[in-house]
Parts: structure tokens; sequence; C-alpha cells
């Protein structure tokens, strides 16, 4: 390798030269370059759009932890995984909350959660049913880590004496009030006129496999939604728990549901009838719910590269014995084996970087449909790139090492003997 | 410009451009030994126009081979110019077969996606001359051999003649000081044939070349001054 790179240092005119030569000879077989470089050019574009659908994963994944917060708990009736076989659902009380409130270390804000399902919202003669309204308490979009576009946050008086006002998503504002500003206006919830007091910035994130965006929600003060839709007053759909010290979270988990078991006068043997929720469970949902896409274009995209690299090879031997002549006569001339094997492996190189442009692009149009059907969240960055670059430079380099050095070691007296007559 | 040229010069008085001593070549097929070239003793002096001749099998393409560095004897000795070239590595007769050797071949061989231009300086492109040089060169080669109107035609655009007379300019691209041309009139008829040997000719006489020509064609052999006959292995007569 070092008597390669000394003689090709020595030379840059002669490599220059066979760069000549490789475009020459790609040029005048095109039909066969056209097969590697479409292989090539599938094998980067599943490249692309996996390496995109990763960095998506992961940005969305960082997007949800930010949402929730490192260091809040999600408490929900019923345990999740028992919910199948009937366990009921309304096992947290305000008995519950007082007694986190009251009693678990570290915990300091705890949250009820109520919501309600497919309300139709109203303004002016335009519909719009929206997909969750959430019951909450002073300051939403502060404890949630989610901005406002415009107006203020739900206030301490709002809950206390269920002021009929609200916060408005950005689904919701869209549909009803297109540009214009929503704040002050007032819209009938299910026939309530309620204030839009603040709108909420876009967040633009499923909640993991449903279609229903975050944007799409009313945020209305939970006393006001419990008493105007009569929902069961004792009850909560869920609690939020928030804590200090993060790090601390699994500890603070294990307390709370213990807690709970005692609040909730729990055997030993018997399953918990609430479940826990913190963000790296959230997480590791979404990357099961993500990784089995991963996985598959992973396959797909290793396979595709593998057959790109086969193409190659194959094509090159292909061209190594029929162009015997050609590389006995450059030999005769003078053309030492180490300069027909750069020009053969530079010719490997341009076929699988103009392949890896191709795929690139491919590559990124696949993403794009993929993202705008929903399927995956893609994020394009250098990085792509980069790596696509350097795999059509390893294809190149690993499956046309072969032919190249076939072609370098013909004798010339055989390659010509080969063709001639 | 030829690596030969210094050596020749002051070598001419006591060595010829090429020495033999007792060339062997020998082929292991199955197991078995053949000997191609059994004890061949041969000088040829620089400014030489020789022919080869034999019929087939007698040994004249392996010697040929070997006298253009592309084949190894199996013992005995190659001086070229004053040079051993048994020690050389294959790196040192690539350069060698670049700068002092042009090659003419019974089938043309020309890169059939290459203009006539391309192929005629393909030998220049492995050497160090400067590309504009190298492309001015190539065209005063292709007007001497009457195809300057054709250097872009691609080589199936070509007659056989015409073909070969590309090949014979690209055997000069690099100004060696030796042509060895293999049955270079093979595969022409017998006019066209006449107008390569008349090349030759002119080559061998007006710029100072050796060169060697193998061909069982006594017509062709006629053209060169001095006929050398290999019979077995061996020079039969010279």
């Amino acid at each position: 390798m070092t008597a390669v790179w000394r003689r090709i240092s020595r030379g840059p005119r002669l490599l220059w030269r066979l760069q000549h030569m490789a475009w020459l000879a790609l040029l005048a077989h095109k039909a066969r370059s056209l097969f590697v470089v479409a292989a090539v050019a599938m094998g980067i574009a599943a490249l692309t759009v996996i390496v995109a659908s990763v960095d998506g994963a992961r940005r969305k994944a960082l997007e949800i932890v930010d949402f929730f917060g490192p260091d809040a708990v999600l408490v929900l009736g019923g345990d999740i995984e028992n919910r199948p076989v009937g366990q009921r659902v309304n096992t947290l009380t305000w008995s519950d909350a007082r007694a986190i409130a009251r009693s678990l270390p570290g915990a300091y804000a705890v949250l009820p959660m109520r919501s309600v399902r497919a309300v139709t919202l109203k303004y002016g003669n335009r519909n719009y049913e929206t997909a969750t309204v959430v019951g909450a308490t002073e300051d939403y979009a502060q404890t949630w880590n989610w901005p406002l576009a415009e107006g203020r946050d739900l206030s301490a008086d709002d809950i206390k004496y269920g002021a009929k006002v609200a916060l408005i998503g950005d689904v919701p504002a869209r549909e009803l009030f297109g540009e214009a500003s929503p704040v002050g206006r007032t819209v009938l919830v299910k026939n309530l006129p309620v204030q839009i007091i603040g709108r909420l910035a876009y967040r633009g994130f499923t909640g993991g496999g449903s279609d229903t965006t975050v944007d799409d929600r009313l945020i209305m003060p939970i006393s006001t939604l419990t008493q105007r839709f009569n929902l069961n007053r004792s009850y909560f759909r869920g609690l939020r728990v928030r804590f200090h010290n993060p790090e601390l979270i699994d500890a603070h988990k294990d307390n709370l549901r213990a807690l709970l078991r005692h609040e909730h006068k729990l055997e030993p043997t018997q399953p918990d009838d609430f479940t826990l929720l913190s963000a790296s469970e959230i997480l590791k949902f979404l990357t099961a719910f993500t990784g089995g896409l991963v996985a598959f274009l992973g396959v797909t995209a290793g396979v595709a590269i593998l057959v790109g690299g086969f193409v190659l090879a194959n094509l090159m031997f292909l061209g190594v014995s029929e162009r015997r002549v050609e590389i006995g006569l450059r030999k005769a001339v003078g053309a030492t084996s180490t300069a027909i094997m750069v020009q053969f492996l530079s010719e490997a190189v341009y076929l699988t970087l103009v392949g890896a442009v191709f795929g690139i692009g491919l590559g990124v149009a696949l993403g794009e449909s993929l993202s705008r059907l929903g399927m995956l969240e893609l994020r394009l960055s250098p990085k792509i790139f980069v790596l696509s670059l350097a795999a059509a430079l390893a294809i190149a380099l690993v499956f046309g090492l072969r032919p190249a050095r076939k072609a370098a070691a013909l004798d010339p007296i055989e390659a010509l003997r080969g063709g001639g007559e | 410009m030829t690596i030969l040229a210094g050596q020749t010069g002051q070598a001419a008085g006591d060595e010829p451009l090429i020495r033999l001593t007792d060339l062997t070549r020998a082929y292991v097929m199955g197991g078995v030994s053949h000997t191609v070239l059994a004890g061949v003793n041969l000088d040829i002096a620089a400014g030489e126009f020789a022919a080869i001749m034999g019929p087939s099998g007698s040994g004249k393409s392996t010697l040929l081979h070997i006298l253009g560095l592309l084949d190894r004897p199996t013992s005995g000795s190659y001086r070229l110019g004053g040079r051993e070239t048994g020690t050389l590595g294959d790196d040192a007769l690539s350069g060698l077969r670049n700068q002092a050797i042009g090659f003419v071949f019974q089938s043309f061989y020309l890169i059939p996606y290459a203009s006539a231009l391309d192929n005629v300086l393909l030998p220049g492109l492995y050497s160090s001359t400067p590309r504009s040089a190298l492309t001015r060169r190539a065209m005063e080669l292709l007007d001497k051999v009457g195809l300057t109107a054709q250097a872009q035609h691609k080589p199936s655009q070509l007659s056989g003649g015409q073909q070969q007379r590309v090949a014979l300019a690209r055997s000069l691209i690099n100004d060696p000081d030796l042509i060895l041309a293999d049955e270079p009139t093979g595969q022409l008829d017998s006019a066209t044939s006449a107008e390569i040997m008349e090349l030759l000719a002119v080559i061998n006489r007006e710029a100072g070349k050796t060169v060697i020509v193998v061909t069982h064609d006594v017509a062709t052999a006629g053209y060169a001054r001095r006929q050398i006959l290999v019979h077995d292995g061996r020079v039969a007569q010279d």
C-alpha cells in the first residue's frame, strides 16, 4: 500500500490522466455504467431514508422529553396492561392527589388532569370538532413547557372561580380563526360560551401512532370543565406529579407507587390499579414504535447496498474480460499494474459516487413522501451526504478491488492473444 | 526523449542495441516442459531493419515478446542498449516498454471507444511528457501517416490499412529507439501491406529507428535489409 501511495504521489499527472481515461471508458460503456449507478443509487436511497428517519425519531424523542418534562411522572387511572380484562379506570381521586401533595417527598406540584374527547367548537358560522378538551390547573403553559404564541396563561383565579376561559391549540385556532388572532374572542364549546385568553405555540408532533396531533386541543380550567360537562367529580383520568431532583426520578416513582398502593389499600399480590409514566417510558414506547420501521429500513438498506456492490463487482468482472485486449495493450505500451488498477478502481469510484448522488436525491424524495404520509419523521442533515458518499466509496473499494486487481494482474501476452483474431 | 539514446550513442561502438546470449524459453504444460527457444544468440545493431521469419511454432512470436519485454527468458541474457534487462523489476520494464519500444500488432489493437488521435496519444499518457507537446506530436505523426482528416474518427470508422497506420503513429509517440512489429500485414491485402511496409521502411531510413518485423510472409520480409530465420527455437539462418 505504501508502494502504491508513493507511486501515486510521485505521479499526480499520471493520476489525473488515469481519471480522464476512466471517464472515457465509463462513457464508452453507458449501459453497463447505468446499471451500476442504478443499483448503487437504490442502496444509497435506502441508506438516506434510514439515516433521516433515525435522526427524525431522535429529534422527536427529544421534543417529547422536553414537552413532558424530565422531572415529571404521569399517573394514569387503571393499569394499561390490565385494561383489556375490564379493570376499572376511575381509580384516582382528589384524596390521592392530596396525599401525594402532602406526603410524597420531593414532589412539588400535583396537577390533576381531566379531558373530554371530540368536542365541537363553534365560532360564528364555523364548526370544528377538536380532538380533546383538557381540564387543567393554573400555569398550564408554564408547567408543560409549552410556550404561548400570544395571550396569557390560566391563572389561579380562573381555576378557583371556574372561569369560562380557554387556551386554544394551534389546530383549532387555525380552523376557526385562520390567520387572525383568537385572543379575546368567544367560542362556543358545546354551547358554553368561552373566552379565548391565549394561543399555544405550534408543537407539530403526534402522540405516537395516532393521527391526532397534540396541537388539536383546547385547555380550560379543570373546575369549569368538571362543572359544565357533568364529569364525575371525584375521579381523575390522570395526575401529573413534578419532582425536584429529576436525576432521582426512578426513586421518586418507586415512592409514588408505594404511596398509591397504600392509598388504594392494595394487597401485595394485587396488581397496580394505576400506571406510572415518566419521560423515559414514553421514549421507550416511541423507540419501540419507530424501531420496527428503522430495523426494517436498516435491513433493506444493507441488502440494497450489498446488491449494489455485487452488481458493481459482476459488471466490472464482465468489463475486465471484455476489455482484455485494451488492458493488454495498455500494459504493452507502458502502463504499470498499479496504473491499470488505479484506472479500474477510479471507474468504480465514479460509478458509485454518481450512484450516491442519484441515491441521495431518490432517498430525499422517498423520505419526503414517507413523512408526508405520516409514516416517518425525517430529518435531513449534512451527515446524510457524508455518510452516503462514504458508503459509496466503500462499495467501490470493497467490491471493485477484486476486479481491478484481476485487470492489473492480466498478462499482456495472454490478454492480447485472447482478443485479436 | 529516449532513455536509450545516451547509452546507445556511447555503447554503439562496442555493443549493439540488442544482444541476446544463449537465450532460452521453456513453458511447463501439464508437467511437461516445452522448449520454445533453445539457445538464441543474436545481435541487432541500432538502425537496422530486420525481419524475423519462420513457420508457426518456430518460436518467433516468443522471441518477439521477449524482445518487447513482455516476456522474460527462462535462461540467458538480453541486453538492450547495453543494459541487462533480466534484473529489472516489472515497473522498470513497463517504463522501458513505454519509452524505448514501439509496438505494432497484427490486429492493430486500437481502443475501440477512443478516437484515432487518442489512440496515438495513449503511450504518451503513461509518460511524463506534457499533454500539449503530446498532442502536437500526435498530430504531426497522423499527418505523416496521412490521417490528419481522420484524427477524430473512431477505429470502427477506419479501414484496416488506416487502423494500422494509426497504430504506426502510436508506436512513435514516445520517440522510441526500437519498433517491434508482429505480423503487421497479416490482416491486410497486398496493396495495403505494401503501404504499411513502405512506411516502416521510411521510419527506419529517415527517423533512424531500429525496426524488427516478425512475419512468415516472404514479401513482407523482403522490405527488411536483414532476414533472420528461426527454426525449432534457434536462429537457423541469418
